[in-house]
């Protein structure tokens, strides 16, 4: 186990290292293709380069034609298992928030709850690894109210750190009745207006907090960004009849989120590369939109 | 009909011997009593009411509210009546005593006006006790009251018979007990002395009578106000009477009169606090000795007596503010004005006071509205509509190795020889007119021949005319060449014979300049030199054209 570890750790940073190089390749890759196609002389410089080049091009399929990042790559073997998710809070959690957690657990699919006691973090991820979960996410609170929330990719992926703002829980509505029970099929996504790379990334991170659903499937989930806020909303609906309309009955918590970070490591490396933090104190920061539009 | 007054005085008797707290619960026997009650009192006031419409009063199935109008009908024009009596009596005492030899019962607790009448009540009786039997909010409604009050009328003190003070009133007749002419002097003095300085009065007496009289006909009609109270207050406390004229004043809208049983010292304290502050910041006050009211004095106290004019005040004023300001100008300032300021240099909670504004560089988080959730709503159902979703795709499983072809192997032996087959195979790579076709397979030659067909029907279409076949130049370098043709290609040694002379590659003599790095003689030189050749050759043509011509024309003229 440990030595697993390691030996990914090792190839992670290789590929890593790597990065630069193949860059270039692809760089060049790129120039001649550019030059076959459009029937112009192949640039002096790649001259001698150019007939093995060309060989390694036809030889390409889409796979290896794209330039690997180690950034995006942690998800690259993501999809080809489901998530599974451990969601955990801050110590000493209130009630409401234990409410919230538990609510959480059943929006995320093949998700499981853990109380905190008095964990390490460290100990919380080595646990995680363990067992082969894919996410951690961690909840924490303001006198009862939910206003932080913590993504964690785990073989070594990276970690978002979202404030909430504007939650409201299953629990504070009282009738019980009109709510109903949440459903625990696997939802469709609907990620709208991430636009830019950082919106990309945080999309994809939120993403691959869920399975492959069924494409018939009516359970919904909804990240929609509006001037650096997603919004979350969990909504079942029913296409009654024809005339394209269609109920929306909405379930599930609803909140904000607010990127605040975004780092290149699990929780419990504090000294991670940080991909992008927020700057608030910037002057042109209320100009700038970082996740879209 | 002695009887029936009887039994009205008995009831009236019965009521106003209940105890309080009966009246707070509803209780029909009061009701019925009540009722009765208000029927005698009606009937008895019956024969002085001026004009009213109903001779006697209906009480039978008829709610709270019509009794009371029935009433009222009855009442108003009688109020206004007996004021009017009242007023004469006030102008002639004597009449008064004619009337009732001289016995006035003063039952009212304030100091009574001559005439205090049982039966008529005061004028105090009316609006004042309506109004605190309103306050009472009894639920048998106003009947009860009505006849409470009529009963006790002349009680109505504490709410204020309007009264006068023990000042003589030698005005005419047109004060009521809404406007006294001597308060309002009083008051008009005492401002003209703290605007422009003391004076005596007596010259601004008169002026202010006229003015009072003036407005006296507006105030007459007014509604009754509590201001008899007010003017208790007034000449009890020796206060300034300003304040009291101040809140008549105030009060003096319409609409107080039967509203407000809430007075302004409730909500806003005794005058006495209000005068004592503004006692203090008077400045050397010169107190009037006239009557037993206090003096404001605003006026700068420095030019005390003299008379200044409006402009001199005026440049008085401006030096102050001027000097005031001077001086803060002098002082420290507040910290709010100095510029960075610590907790330390200000005095303790004092930034909570403040108003700070702050510049923000984030933009504020979003107030989830109903239009807000819409639109959201609104996008979803979109997305489900069109089945746009984002969910995470499945990887295409990357592609295994291609499948490989599976040759059939023919195990018969070859019914041609190994050189036989080489040798179609050059034909066809030199000659490709004479190929033949040798197909081994069965399924090639049946597929051969579909094919023939579908050519032959597909020519058949464009008319058997054939077109060739564009030619493709193929510019690939062909690796795969026998060795033969190769090798031809380039003499594998050059001699030297075959190379050019050096005079017969350039042939040339001399200096040899481009055409930029001649000079101005060179050039002439060139230019001389061409024009040489070409006079030379004209001149030729010129001969050799002569001697044509001369030909022609010697033969046209032979001929």
């Amino acid at each position: 186990m440990l030595r697993r570890n390691i030996r990914l750790r090792r190839e992670y940073l290789y590929r890593k290292n790597l990065e630069g190089k193949e860059r270039l390749l692809y760089e060049k890759k790129r120039k001649i293709k550019q030059a076959l196609e459009d029937g112009k002389p192949i640039p002096t410089e790649l001259r001698n380069e150019e007939a093995a080049l060309r060989q390694e091009i036809d030889l390409e399929d889409e796979n290896t034609a794209v330039p690997r990042t180690h950034i995006d790559d942690e998800y690259a073997h993501a999809m080809e298992r489901d998530p599974k998710i451990l969601l955990t809070t801050s110590r000493n959690p209130s009630a409401p928030l234990k409410q919230f957690v538990k609510e959480l657990t059943i929006v995320f699919p093949n998700a499981q709850r853990m109380n905190r006691g008095g964990q390490v973090i460290s100990e919380i991820i080595e646990t995680c690894r363990a067992h082969d979960f894919t996410d951690v996410i961690l909840v924490h609170e303001h006198r009862g109210v939910p206003d932080g929330l913590i993504v964690s990719h785990l073989p070594f992926g990276p970690t978002a750190y979202f404030g909430l703002l504007n939650v409201v829980t299953r629990h504070d509505i009282k009738d019980k009745k009109a709510i109903g029970t949440m459903p625990e099929a696997y939802p469709h996504l609907i990620v709208n207006n991430f636009s830019t790379k950082l919106g990309q990334r945080t999309a994809n991170i939120l993403k691959h907090l869920f399975p492959v659903p069924k494409p018939d499937t009516k359970h919904i989930v909804t990240f929609a960004n509006q001037s650096d806020y997603v919004s979350f909303r969990h909504h079942l609906y029913e296409k009654d009849g024809g005339p394209k309309s269609v109920e929306l009955k909405e379930i599930g918590p609803r909140f904000e989120l607010r990127l605040y970070q975004v780092k290149l490591g699990t929780v419990d490396q504090t000294e991670a590369q940080i991909e992008w933090v927020i700057r608030p104190y910037m002057n042109t920061s209320k100009k700038r939109k970082f996740i879209g539009d | 009909m002695v009887n029936p007054e009887e039994a009205g005085l008995q009831v009236l008797r019965r009521l106003k011997s209940t105890d309080p707290p009966t009246w707070l619960a509803p209780n029909p026997s009061l009701a019925q009593d009540a009722r009765a009650a208000s029927l005698h009192l009606f009937s008895s006031l019956q024969p002085f009411a001026p004009k009213s419409p109903f001779d006697r009063l209906l009480v039978d199935g008829f709610d709270a509210e019509q009794i009371w109008q029935q009433i009222d009908l009855q009442s108003q024009p009688l109020l206004s009546g007996l004021r009017r009596e009242l007023r004469r009596f006030e102008k002639n005492p004597a009449e008064i005593s004619d009337l009732f030899g001289g016995g006035e019962a003063s039952e009212g607790k304030g100091k009574g006006r001559g005439g205090g009448v049982d039966d008529l009540g005061g004028e105090g009786m009316e609006v004042d006790g309506f109004d605190e039997f309103d306050e009472d909010g009894d639920s048998d409604g106003e009947e009860d009251g009505e006849g409470g009050a009529e009963e006790r009328g002349v009680e109505g003190g504490e709410s204020g018979e309007s009264e006068e003070g023990e000042e003589e009133r030698n005005d005419g007749g047109i004060e009521d007990k809404f406007l006294k002419i001597k308060e309002l002097e009083e008051y008009l003095q005492k401002d003209e002395a703290r605007e422009y300085g003391l004076e005596d009065g007596s010259k601004k007496n008169k002026e202010k009578k006229t003015v009072a009289s003036d407005s006296d006909e507006e105030e007459e009609e007014d509604e009754e106000e509590e201001e008899g109270d007010d003017d208790d207050d007034d000449d009890d406390d020796d206060d300034d009477d300003e304040l009291g004229e101040f809140d008549v004043d105030d009060e003096d809208d319409g609409g107080m009169g039967k509203l407000g049983s809430a007075r302004y010292e409730d909500f806003f304290g005794g005058k006495k606090e209000k005068v004592a502050p503004r006692k203090y910041r008077s400045s050397d006050g010169l107190e009037s000795s006239t009557d037993d009211e206090g003096e404001e004095n605003g006026a700068d106290g420095n030019k005390g007596n003299h008379n200044l004019s409006t402009h001199e005040k005026e440049l008085l004023d401006l030096k102050a503010k001027i000097e005031q300001m001077e001086k803060s100008n002098l002082e420290p300032k507040t910290w709010t004005m100095q510029g960075e300021v610590t907790a330390a240099k200000r005095p303790k909670n004092s930034a909570l006071e403040v108003d700070l504004d702050f510049e923000h560089n984030v933009r504020p988080a979003p107030v989830i509205t109903e239009e807000v959730t819409a639109s959201l709503e609104e996008l979803i159902r979109n997305r489900i509509l069109e089945g746009h979703f984002d969910d995470v795709e499945k990887p295409p499983s990357l592609p295994t190795k291609a499948p490989r072809e599976i040759k059939e192997l023919d195990e018969n032996k070859s019914k041609r020889g190994l050189a036989e087959i080489y040798e179609e195979e050059y034909a066809q790579r030199t000659n490709l007119a004479s190929a033949p076709l040798s197909f081994s397979d069965e399924l090639k030659k049946e597929a051969s021949l579909l094919f023939k067909k579908v050519c032959l029907k597909l020519d058949a279409l464009s008319h058997f005319h054939f077109a060739p076949k564009p030619i493709i130049e193929d510019m690939s370098i062909q690796a795969n060449v026998p060795a033969l043709a190769m090798e031809e290609i380039a003499p594998l040694a050059v001699s030297d014979a075959a190379m050019l002379a050096p005079e017969e590659v350039f042939a040339g003599k001399g200096d040899i300049k481009d055409e930029t790095e001649l000079t101005q003689a060179d050039r002439k030189r060139r230019r001389a030199k061409k024009k040489r050749i070409n006079k030379a050759e004209a001149t030729k043509r010129m001969a050799k054209k002569g001697r044509e011509t001369a030909l022609n024309r010697g033969e046209g003229k032979e001929e």
